[in-house]
């Protein structure tokens, strides 16, 4: 199995001061690297509205790339505006998931709009940055990836990779709508879509993670990291109620592929649970796997989903 | 084009729905029978929840003299979907197309949402009853939003052209809300094409097909197409986008285009050949048209006013 050691947490959104749209939840962080430094984009919320109810941001923070507990910067605006009244992404922009095509950066993001019956609906949208990811323009105002016969409704959580030289969209899509004491919990599952432009995606149309905690087990946050010619996913898991506590909260779990098409679903294998005390006691989830100068890391979030931010591991000795 | 009036053939109010349906016969379309003809329609009943209204499929049987009526759905037709799904929240339109020994409905699902009243998409179901139930493929829909369509897919019309499948559909292209915090938002939909041949998977042109004739903010809806002499000739209505429920002027009215090669439509509503009447039952608007053959005449089915509240009529095409 893999051996994390815990670092310690990172980022906490609730020390940054001055940034309205920065007020707490730090979720979803993904990797661009730099020479000197590495910007993590994450996903952030302004404090909710009377109702209660909150919309998301995109941003990022720059790390030194030697001293990972050092921040140079915060990013001062949101990367991606929130879409015009009665397109999918007017509530959210979360999560983002970035990849470098040339001299461009791309994002893939998941965008909210609120419904009636239920609190919402995602969909995928993309967005090119000339700016090395200083902003982002979206390439339309509609979704790149929207739901389709047997995704019915939150198409979310991108990760995009490329292998092979062929581009890879791991993904989240709903598979039904459950009442847990009255009110509406998404019960989601993971999937894959594969493209020859990163535009056009042929999805393949199946749950590649098998269920485990239960038939109704929400799987989120596919993060896949080649490495010793294999394939490896960390992702995160829930129970489909009452999993905002510790004990059905979320998880991180495992698996691994020889071809990116086949999955085994091996969860001792991810070598990392929750804390007996601190920031990510209760829960852990969208992680994130990376590869810096000869080391590998994980982010991950910690309790509330990311509320106080998120945290970093570091892989030591062999991999499993 | 010219087209006799054969005035309104049924009204809702008269007859009993199932569904707990009470008003509205919108969007009358056929499947044609040897000796009769089914007409599928939206009805509505009142969310217990919330009072507002659900859209549900029923159908009415004539026989071909459009003048009796031979039965009418008792049971539910389709199933609205699930919580969450595209089509919770009703069916409006549903469009019915045989395809060799199958029969295929392409619905448009309404989902309500929270800063604009509803978003629609395309769903595809077969029937194994000769169209008197109907099973979805999927709980999701074939067609919805993407990059430049995004939001309000919907109206679908299908026909079968050399093997490929044409759909001809409405997309949103924007929300209006300036008009005070009070009022609920107003939408902009254009006519669309898209293809497929094997029926599930769609390419869009990503084109709107019919030019504006109002302004840049004119709503099209419900294209319906049928070929005729050697030329494919569209039916949909239009709308200016505000204030166009009661007021007449602005309200739908029926276009016409025409084309020889289904990518090149010219605009001709004068040569639409039929327009509101004096007065009766479709003298404020006439919306939802609906063209089909049966037995070598060519017939318009329509809603008048009030958007078909109180049901659909017929006209007939003169040659």
């Amino acid at each position: 199995m893999c051996n994390w050691k815990k670092l310690g947490r990172v980022f906490n959104p609730q020390e940054i001061k001055d940034i309205e749209w920065m007020k707490e939840f730090a979720q979803a962080p993904s990797v661009l690297p730099f020479d000197r430094f590495i910007r993590v984009y994450f996903s952030c919320r302004p404090l909710p509205d009377q109702n209660g109810q909150y919309v998301s941001y995109s941003g990022y923070v720059d790390f030194n790339r030697y001293n990972l507990f050092e921040i140079l910067r915060v990013s001062k605006n949101p990367i991606l505006t929130l879409g015009g009244v009665g397109t999918f992404d007017e509530f959210g922009t979360y999560p983002v998931s970035v990849i470098r095509r040339g001299n461009e950066v791309i994002a893939y993001y998941g965008g909210w709009t609120r419904c009636e019956s239920v609190p919402f609906n995602v969909a995928i949208g993309m967005a090119i940055s000339h700016d090395d990811g200083e902003t982002f323009t979206k390439l339309g105002d509609g979704p790149l990836v929207s739901y389709c016969v047997d995704e019915p409704f939150v198409i979310s959580g991108p990760k995009i990779r490329r292998f092979n030289d062929r581009w890879h969209l791991f993904y989240i899509a709903g598979k039904k709508w459950i009442l847990a004491d009255g009110k509406p919990e998404p019960i989601y599952k993971i999937r894959v879509a594969t493209s020859n432009d990163g535009l056009n995606w042929e999805r393949h149309g199946k749950d590649i993670i098998d269920s485990k905690v239960e038939e109704n087990e929400a799987q989120a946050s596919p993060d896949v990291f080649y490495h010793n010619g294999k394939y490896h996913m960390f992702f995160c898991y829930r129970y489909s109620a009452n999993y905002r506590g510790k004990e059905k909260g979320y998880r991180i779990g495992y698996a691994s592929s020889c071809d990116l098409k086949n999955w085994v679903r091996d969860d001792t294998k991810a070598g990392i649970d929750v804390s007996e005390e601190g920031w990510d006691s209760e829960m852990i989830s969208y992680p994130h796997v990376f590869e810096l100068d000869g080391d590998i890391y994980m982010f991950y979030l910690g309790n509330h989903v990311g509320r106080s931010g998120f945290g970093v591991a570091k892989l030591e000795g062999k991999w499993i | 084009m010219k087209w006799a009036k054969l005035g309104k053939i049924f009204d809702p109010t008269k007859h009993e729905l199932p569904n707990d349906c009470f008003e509205f016969a919108q969007s009358p379309q056929t499947l044609v029978f040897d000796d009769f003809v089914r007409i599928y329609f939206s009805t509505r009943k009142r969310d217990p929840a919330n009072q507002k209204f659900l859209s549900h499929i029923s159908f009415v049987d004539m026989d071909k003299n459009f003048k009796n009526i031979i039965n009418i759905s008792t049971g539910t037709v389709i199933e609205l979907g699930g919580l969450g799904c595209f089509d919770e929240h009703g069916i409006f339109p549903m469009n019915v197309a045989r395809d060799n020994d199958k029969i295929y409905a392409y619905t448009c699902g309404w989902n309500r949402r929270v800063s604009v009243s509803v978003d629609t998409s395309i769903g595809l179901a077969t029937s194994e009853d000769n169209g008197l139930t109907f099973r979805k493929i999927g709980d999701g829909p074939i067609l919805t939003s993407s990059l430049h369509e995004p939001f309000l897919v919907g109206d679908p019309f299908v026909i079968v052209i050399n093997r490929a499948y044409h759909m001809w559909y409405i997309y949103g292209t924007k929300w209006i809300s300036c008009r005070g915090a009070e009022a609920q938002p107003d939408r902009v939909y254009k006519i669309g094409h898209a293809v497929s041949h094997d029926n599930r998977n769609w390419i869009k042109d990503g084109r709107q097909l019919i030019r504006d004739r109002l302004n840049p903010d004119e709503c099209q809806a419900l294209p319906t197409v049928i070929h005729h002499k050697g030329k494919y000739h569209m039916y949909f209505c239009y709308r200016e986008a505000t204030d166009f429920r009661k007021n007449s002027k602005r309200a739908y009215r029926i276009g016409y285009a025409s084309s020889g090669d289904l990518s090149n439509w010219v605009r001709d509503d004068d040569h639409a050949g039929i327009d509101v009447s004096e007065d009766g039952w479709d003298s404020e608007m006439q919306c939802y048209p609906h063209v089909f053959r049966c037995d070598d005449r060519i017939y318009l089915l329509y809603n008048g006013n009030e958007f078909g509240r109180f049901g659909f009529g017929l006209a007939v095409l003169e040659e």
